[in-house]
């Protein structure tokens, strides 16, 4: 097997997406607006990462 | 009969018979990473209307006052029993609970579990969400047992002219 290391990058990402997720609505329901605001952003910032994490395994292969 | 369906039925010279159909469609690395993208660019478009609907709220837009609602008259619920209403909108159930002669408590009813309708035990003095028996404290609105962790949003009302009114939604404290 070749660079595991960017397959469990994307992973841990996936997880982090879903715990990111799970906070924002509940910080929304409980009226902390800017917490919310914060993980939506956190959430968005990983989908450019996870493209990153790809086309840099894309080049290796 | 068991090779029946191994054979090519005729001979036939269409250049199809040399396709090797064989794992064409399994799952390989690169594909299952893709997927993992992909999955991430769900997550973060599906995100964008919380964030949205959260900086509306920051910035005001949704404070907006409802007009007041008389709820029932006062001669019609007596102490101890409970009567559902929807405020502020027409799909947002509530329920106001006649504690004592003067004590009226009122609370968007909507689980905050899973938003399945919560309900006025009158015998066990509690609040009872039917679905995976959560409880709520009669006084604060506060979860006292059961899966929600969220109190339930107080409504605030007034008594006027012997009838119950709902003023409006209070905010959790900070």
């Amino acid at each position: 097997m070749k660079c595991n290391f960017n397959f469990a990058a994307l992973l841990v990402i996936l997880m982090l997406n879903i715990v990111f997720t799970q906070k924002m609505v509940h910080q929304y329901y409980f009226e902390n607006y800017v917490t919310a605001i914060i993980y939506c952003f956190l959430n968005l910032i990983l989908f450019p990462i996870a493209i990153l994490i790809y086309k840099q395994d894309q080049k290796k292969a | 009969m068991t090779h029946k369906n191994n054979k090519i039925p005729f001979n036939e010279d269409n250049y199809t018979h040399n396709i090797n159909r064989n794992n064409e469609r399994k799952l390989d690395r690169r594909g299952f990473m893709k997927t993992l993208v992909g999955a991430a660019g769900v997550f973060a478009i599906s995100s964008l209307p919380w964030g949205g609907v959260a900086a509306k709220e920051l910035l005001g837009l949704g404070n907006k006052e409802y007009p007041h609602k008389k709820i029932v008259d006062i001669k019609s619920i007596p102490v101890g029993h409970s009567v559902d209403f929807k405020f502020p909108g027409e799909h947002d159930d509530a329920i106001l609970i006649r504690l004592t002669e003067t004590k009226y408590v009122a609370y968007q009813n909507a689980c905050t579990h899973l938003r399945c309708p919560v309900f006025w035990e009158k015998e066990k003095g509690e609040m009872l969400c039917p679905c995976h028996h959560g409880k709520f404290d009669v006084d604060t609105g506060a979860p006292t047992a059961g899966p929600p962790r969220r109190p339930l949003p107080e409504i605030e009302v007034k008594i006027e002219k012997d009838a119950v009114y709902a003023v409006k939604v209070k905010r959790y404290e900070v």
